[in-house]
This record gives structure tokens, C-alpha cells and sequence, in this order.
């Protein structure tokens, strides 16, 4: 075989590689989307930004925190399981927390140890994998705002609608009193144009 | 073209012979072809460059009216497409350059813009640094099937950026030892320029961005024992400026050199960092346990750049004799020795101020030798720093540093205006 079909192939296999990167990704989200059980994460957004991928909000959990019996076993950055359940509003909460996926049928989504405080307090924190929503540019710093002022007059939950499956999670929307936020964001504008 | 008005003068006046005459043109044909040829090489990267650039901005701008389907086919249409003209590259335009590295240009940034746009439909939290490996990861082969050096160059810019995200800026920082093996992946694409195309404008500019990269990532290996990193930078710069002065890098202009220039203005600013004495107070006030530092990965860093600049600095010794050694190439050894010093004495600070004074002087004689005045005022301009920088030292009389500063500044106008005198009645 000469040099020139050897390297018509490598480059066949590298944009197929690249092809099925993306795809794969997408893949796997949309099985989340399809077939995995929906949890509403009450939380607040802030909107930062990341120079290739735009403007996105990120969200913090009310839910983050769970009671470890020894600080010293937990270590920032480690995987760790948490276990769902639901409260009685319907708000997603943690019902366990291990260091290997559980067996039980419940699901349960993969996420890392945040910080572990380790003054005693044994309040170790989660960093979930879905604190980023994309949003349009002009409508992250919008959104952030629209939030905030939901929560002067009377407190609106504020909630993510997050899909499980398998220890995987995918975000589909963050929701201020059941109406989307990107929705909010658009309808605030309109108002007062 | 004047040059055919030339031509046929000198044919009539019979300078030149006919044979002669239209080789002379056919030289210049060829050579204004071969410009003309880099300058379509130099836009076409450029114009890829930009489109890729524009796409991936267009896409931050996360359109969140389209739906998901849209979106995911915007995903993948800069990709195919980039793909595709690639593909016809390797087919129909090999042995075009303008085409193989504007082509791949395009489809390093349609990489990245696909993986992003995916990011942004499904929420992929992702860290930058993620996102940045998994790009390079997939276009790490473009370099070698596409033999693109622009592929090679922006792979070096999103490695560096991918360790610099991971190891300086990312909160908790990791070490990132997987950059070393991603940059030693790019080696053999700078082996083969160096091979092939050793005066190549592609060539230059590796020249520039590998040491460039090293000096920016070494710092990753940087934990607690951060005071041997100084002597780690010595011993890298020191590298650097033999490295510059082998044979294959003395032959050409100095501005194509970036190992000397980088080695040598490295070494002159740690220098000058190091001749204030907070420094050394430092170290000298902590406990250095031997045990622990030996196994550090700062000590191991060090040790493997010093002998790596030893074994150099031994070889051109042999070769060539002292007098072809640049004085900044052999710092580092110096270095190493007021270091071990600086634990026990407050002289290290003293013998850092007179190593500096010894390199301004001479690199400024090594100017007059070469009857360059850039290397000649560079020297001028290392004591000057020098004087600059005890300027600020309160401890030292107002008439001392006086007379430092008249001196130096009569040094300029002595030494230049006598090399000036010198060219002049040479010619």
C-alpha cells in the first residue's frame, strides 16, 4: 500500500473522530433527555462567561450540602453519588451520598466533592454537572437580574429542571415559578418596551 | 520591469554574455513567483483563520430561538465542510501548501465550534480545560496527515492554554504533567520542518512558539518547594541560549533566533528579580529539610534541565573552544553555586549583582568584537537595569548610586560613539 492511501485513511479515521465526538455527546445527552426521570433542583443563577462557548448562567444549589460522619475521609475534586429523592413541594433532595454507585433502584446522578470545610462543621458540599445554562448573550446578565428582583417582592421558587439517568445528568431549563427563564427574560423586555 | 531594462543594458555595453542574461531573468521569474505563492499561503491561513474565528464567535452567541435539531446541524455544517475541503486537498491540491494549511486551519477551529456549539445545546458544564484537550486531541493528527504547520502552531497555542487553564488559573490547580507528552506529540512535526524546510517562514516561527510554550508551562510543576524553580528557569534559559548557539541556529539572522533571545532575556530579568534581597531572606529564613526537597518535583525539574544544559554546554566547549560560548549560557551553573551559597550567606545577593555586572560587560565587549551595536547596547542596557534596580535600594548612599549612574551613562555615550568612530574609519 503506498504512503498516500495510508494517509487517505488516517485522515478517514480522524473525521470520523471527529465526527463522532459531537455525535456521541449527543448521543448520550439526548438518552438522558428521552428516557431519564426529571428532577427540579431549586437554585439561584449568576451569570459569568467562557470565550468559546458564550454566555452561560451559573447556577448554586440550595441542595449542595450533605453531613458526613468524617471530614477527614472526603477529599476536594473526588467523585462522589448522590442519591435523589423528593421533598414535599417536589423539589429534588439528597437522600444519600457514597463513594460508590448505589445498587438500589433509585438514580441517582455523578458529581465531585466541592469543598470540605474541615473546621468540624462535617458540611461538605456537592459541585453538581449541570451548573452551567447557555444562554444568548444579552440574556445572561438579564437573567440574573430577572431573578433577583423575583426575589424582592415575594419569594418565587426558582428551580432547575434536571433529567437522570444512570448517575448521568443533563440540564434542560432553569424555570422561575414554572415559566422558563429565557421566557421571563423575553417578556420583561417586552413589557417594557 | 527595470530589471529588463538593466538586463539589456548590460547586454549592450556587453558586460553580460545572452547565456548569462536569461538566466538572470529566469531567476527573478522564478523568485517573484515564489513571493507571490507565500503571499497566497500567508491569506489563505489568514482568511480561514479569521472565518473559523467568526464562526466560533457567531456561535457563542448561543441562539436560544433556534431549536435543537437547527442547532445541532449548525453543529456539524462548519465541520463537514471543513472536512470536505480537506479531503479534496489531500486528493486533488497536495502538493499546494496554501491549500493544505488554509484547509486545515479551517477545520481545527470547525472542531472546536462543533464541540462547543454540543456544549451549549445540552448544558455540558465541561470545564474550559476539558473542552480545550478534547479539541487538540482531535486535531493533534491534522499536523501529521495534512503535514500542516499551522495545525502544529495553534496545537502548541491550546496546549499551552489547556496547561495554563489546568495549572494556573483552575481553582483547586492540578500539575499538568499531560502537557509535556502533548507537546513531545508535536515534536516530530518540528523535526520534520527542521529536516525539510529548515529556513521555511513556518520554521521561524516553531522556533519562537516551542520555547515560548516551555517557558510559559514550566512553572506547572511549581508545589511547595517553589525556590528551586528559579534555579529550574536558570538552567532552561540556559538551555535555551546554547541551544541558540549551535551551529544550525548561528547561521542565521538573530530575529529568526528565539532560543538566544529568549534564553538571554530570561536569564538577565531572573537575574535582576534575584538581586534584591527579599529573596534570599526568604530562603534563608526557612527550613529546607534535604530529604524532602530531593524527592520534589521542582528538584527532579532542575536536575533534569541542568544536566540536559551541562551536557550541551560541555559538547559546544569541546567543540568549539570558550571563546564561542555566549555569557549567558553558562549562568546557570553560577546559579546553582550562589543558591547552595545563599542557604548560609548573605554574599549570594552580592555575587548575584556582580554576575550581572560581568554579563552586561561581556556581552558589551562580545558587540565590539562583532562591531553590532544591538548586542553592544543590550550589554549597556543589563547594567543599566542593574543600576536601575539598586536605585531603589535604600541602603546604599545617594553618592554611591550618583556615581553608578554617571558612569554608566558616560559608558553609553563612550562606547557608541566610538564604535560610530570605528565603522567609520574602517569604511
Amino acid at each position: 500500500m503506498d504512503k498516500k492511501k495510508i494517509i487517505l485513511i488516517v485522515f478517514g479515521v480522524v473525521v470520523l473522530a471527529q465526527l463522532f465526538i459531537p455525535a456521541k455527546m449527543i448521543w448520550d445527552k439526548e438518552d438522558v433527555l428521552e428516557t431519564g426521570t426529571e428532577y427540579k433542583f431549586r437554585t439561584a443563577p449568576v451569570d459569568p462567561n467562557d470565550p468559546f462557548r458564550g454566555k452561560y448562567i451559573t447556577l448554586s444549589f440550595n441542595e449542595d450540602v450533605f453531613i458526613v460522619n468524617d471530614e477527614n475521609s472526603w477529599e476536594r475534586g473526588e467523585p462522589v453519588y448522590v442519591s435523589l429523592t423528593t421533598d414535599s413541594l417536589g423539589f429534588a433532595k439528597i437522600e444519600s451520598v457514597t463513594k460508590v454507585p448505589p445498587t438500589t433502584h433509585q438514580e441517582f446522578v455523578k458529581a465531585t466533592v466541592g469543598y470540605v470545610p474541615g473546621n468540624g462543621s462535617r458540611n461538605v458540599t456537592i459541585d453538581y454537572p449541570f451548573e452551567r445554562f447557555y444562554m444568548e448573550e444579552s440574556k445572561a446578565p438579564a437573567a440574573e437580574e430577572v431573578y433577583r428582583d423575583s426575589q424582592l417582592d415575594s419569594i418565587k421558587p426558582t428551580w432547575a429542571l434536571v433529567s437522570v439517568k444512570n448517575g448521568e445528568a443533563v440540564l434542560k431549563d432553569v424555570l422561575i415559578d414554572g415559566v422558563s427563564i429565557r421566557e421571563v427574560v423575553k417578556n420583561n423586555r417586552e413589557n417594557i418596551e | 520591469m527595470s530589471i529588463q531594462k538593466d538586463i539589456q543594458e548590460l547586454l549592450k555595453a556587453e558586460v553580460i554574455s545572452k547565456e548569462v542574461a536569461s538566466k538572470i531573468e529566469v531567476y527573478y521569474k522564478s523568485k517573484s513567483s515564489s513571493s507571490s505563492n507565500k503571499q497566497f499561503i500567508a491569506f489563505g491561513i489568514l482568511g480561514a483563520m479569521l472565518v473559523g474565528l467568526g464562526i466560533i464567535l457567531i456561535i457563542a452567541h448561543n441562539w436560544d430561538e433556534l431549536s435543537r435539531p437547527v442547532k445541532t446541524i449548525f453543529a456539524f455544517l462548519p465541520l463537514i465542510v471543513g472536512q470536505i475541503a480537506s479531503g479534496y486537498t489531500l486528493l486533488k491540491k497536495d502538493d499546494s501548501v496554501a491549500w493544505r494549511e488554509g484547509s486545515t486551519t479551517f477545520l481545527f477551529f470547525a472542531v472546536g465550534s462543533s464541540i462547543s456549539l454540543v456544549s451549549q445545546i445540552y448544558n455540558i458544564p465541561g470545564e474550559l480545560d476539558s473542552f480545550l484537550l478534547l479539541w487538540m486531541l482531535l486535531c493533534l493528527p491534522l499536523i501529521y496527515v495534512m503535514r500542516s504547520s499551522i495545525a502544529s502552531l495553534l496545537y502548541l497555542i491550546g496546549i499551552t492554554y489547556y496547561a495554563c487553564e489546568v495549572s494556573y488559573w483552575a481553582h483547586p490547580t492540578q500539575e499538568s504533567y499531560l502537557y509535556w507528552l502533548l507537546l513531545a506529540l508535536a515534536l516530530p512535526h518540528y523535526y520534520l520542518l527542521y529536516k525539510n524546510k529548515p529556513n521555511s517562514n513556518f520554521m521561524f516561527f516553531h522556533h519562537w512558539f516551542i520555547p515560548l510554550s516551555v517557558i510559559i508551562t514550566l512553572g506547572v510543576v511549581a508545589d511547595t518547594k517553589e525556590e528551586l524553580m528559579f534555579a529550574a528557569y536558570f538552567s532552561l534559559f540556559g538551555l535555551f541560549s546554547l541551544v541558540g548557539n549551535t551551529s544550525f541556529f548561528t547561521q542565521q539572522k538573530l530575529m529568526r533566533n528565539g532560543y538566544t533571545i529568549l534564553g538571554s532575556l530570561g536569564t538577565v530579568f531572573m537575574l535582576l528579580m534575584l538581586s534584591f534581597s527579599w529573596f534570599w531572606d526568604e530562603i534563608r529564613d526557612e527550613p529546607y529539610p534535604l530529604n524532602e526537597m530531593v524527592f520534589s518535583a521542582e528538584f527532579v525539574t532542575t536536575l533534569i534541565l541542568t544536566i540536559l544544559a551541562s551536557g550541551l554546554l560541555y559538547w559546544q566547549y569541546k567543540k568549539n573552544g570558550l571563546k564561542a560560548l555566549q555569557p549567558t549560557s553558562v549562568v546557570f551553573l553560577l546559579f546553582i553555586l550562589t543558591f547552595i551559597i545563599g542557604f548560609f550567606s548573605v554574599a549570594a545577593v552580592v555575587l548575584i549583582n556582580l554576575i550581572i555586572l560581568a554579563m552586561g560587560i561581556l556581552i558589551i565587549r562580545e558587540g565590539a568584537r562583532q562591531n553590532h551595536l544591538g548586542v553592544l547596547n543590550y550589554g549597556l542596557l543589563i547594567i543599566t537595569a542593574l543600576v536601575v534596580c539598586r536605585f531603589f535600594d535604600t541602603d546604599i548612599s545617594f553618592v554611591v548610586r550618583g556615581i553608578m549612574f554617571v558612569s554608566v551613562g558616560f559608558g553609553f555615550f563612550g562606547s557608541n560613539y566610538w564604535m560610530l568612530k570605528k565603522r567609520k574609519a574602517n569604511g
